[in-house]
């Protein structure tokens, strides 16, 4: 079983060590595919993006400094190129904005509901959040991160997040709300 | 309706720390100020209770995202080995130990280096063939941090236990549907356990969930997970 903490096998990968590379990929793969892929919505896209963010992490780690953890410097590259990717559809003259209208294929709030699982429903409405506030909350509820870290990975005040995050919940909770489930809030 | 915890500052400033309260990546001055406020206010507590949904359901949403395929790892790979570039330590060494052992070796004759890395050569391939040995002796193969334990070949359910469980009431708990932990706490309080192998079937790894989530004094959530 390896070990080996992440900010050891970057300063192996700054030496030009492939496996150490292999090995973190492994480590950290799965949780920023499901960020990338929560935000671009195409699985072909997510994997080039991670693809794309591991290479940045074997061209710069020798400049990786241990301010933040290894998993929030992935995040926030993973970020930077998803958004990226994202305004690049915006300017291909697609839907302003797309992240948060594209089509699902899920069964909306109002479906899941009649199915009587609300569950289900509050995952249909996260899949409908707009991808601001879907990073946030995934960062948050999934990722686990602090406030300052999700400050670190989106590039925002600790109080932009606060209020972000605030404002991603209200919006889940209306949209709850309309599909005939009220919580009590907003 | 009205918001009364909007409208009064020092409840809306405890508001917006409740959702890292409930991830548990809060610091502990912070925890302690939350606890303190959410002891004497019910509609605080409301909240946190609507936050600890929305957390549930995230996490399900994203546990059922899956992996990336072996095409990324692949593409990765592809983009080191065609990306020549010098190693820092290498770099660093110019005009030490290494430049000195450069000079040693352009001093020998072409006969001896030839043997020498002949020899070089086949001590690698020995450690190899030992290293590889011991791997599949081994037979546990490496297992990714992000998912100790777990087996494509299993049925998971996620789940939290209610803060009045008791440890014994736990342990039958466990007993009583066969189950495991194999992943977990996390920071937010989840528990990843394996209730079965791949023969059960997703209505049945939903029903022994539901059965679960009936235990309420045990268990505050449950869910079948990927």
């Amino acid at each position: 079983m390896h070990t080996e903490s992440d900010e050891d096998l970057v300063k192996r990968i700054a030496s030009g060590d492939r496996l150490a590379m292999k090995v973190l990929f492994s480590r950290h793969q799965v949780r920023v595919y499901r960020f990338v892929l929560r935000l671009v919505r195409d699985e072909t896209l997510a994997e080039d993006v991670i693809s794309d963010v591991f290479m940045d992490l074997w061209r710069q780690a020798d400049r990786f400094e241990a301010r933040s953890s290894v998993a929030t410097w992935l995040l926030a590259i993973a970020r930077n190129k998803a958004w990226s990717l994202l305004r690049k559809r915006r300017d291909a003259e697609l839907d302003e904005d797309y992240a948060s209208t594209i089509e699902d294929e899920s069964d909306g709030p109002e479906v899941v509901l009649q199915k009587q699982d609300k569950g289900l429903a509050i995952r249909a409405c996260l899949e409908r959040l707009s991808a601001e506030h879907r990073e946030v909350v995934d960062l948050v509820y999934y990722h686990e991160t602090s406030l300052e870290e999700v400050a670190r990975i989106v590039g925002i005040p600790e109080n932009t997040v606060k209020t972000r995050l605030f404002h991603a919940r209200k919006k889940l909770g209306e949209m709850l709300k309309a599909a005939g489930i009220d919580r009590g809030w907003p | 309706m009205s918001d009364g915890i909007a409208s009064d500052p020092r409840r809306s400033e405890i508001e917006e720390l409740l959702p890292f309260y409930a991830n548990g990546r809060i610091g502990e001055a912070d925890r302690k100020r939350v606890e303190a406020a959410l002891a004497g206010d019910a509609d605080l507590a409301a909240r946190l209770v609507i936050i600890r949904d929305d957390l549930a359901e995230t996490v399900l949403l994203n546990e059922s995202l899956g992996a990336a395929s072996p095409r990324a790892l692949d593409r990765l790979m592809a983009g080191i080995a065609a990306e020549p570039r010098p190693a820092p330590l290498l770099e660093r060494a110019k005009g030490g130990v290494f430049g000195w052992f450069g000079g040693l070796l352009a001093a020998q004759p072409p006969r001896r280096l030839a043997y020498a890395g002949a020899f070089a050569l086949a001590l690698i391939v020995l450690q190899g063939a030992a290293i590889t040995g011991l791997a599949l002796r081994d037979g546990s193969g490496f297992q990714t941090a992000s998912a100790p334990g777990s087996r494509p070949s299993e049925r998971y359910v996620l789940l939290s236990f209610a803060p009045e469980a008791k440890a014994g009431e736990i342990a039958a708990f466990f007993k009583r549907y066969d189950a495991s932990v194999v992943d977990g706490p996390r920071a937010n309080g989840f528990f990843k356990v394996r209730v079965g192998d791949a023969s059960l079937t997703q209505a049945q790894v939903d029903a022994i969930a539901a059965r679960m989530k009936a235990d309420r004094g045990i268990v505050s959530f449950v869910a079948a997970s990927p």
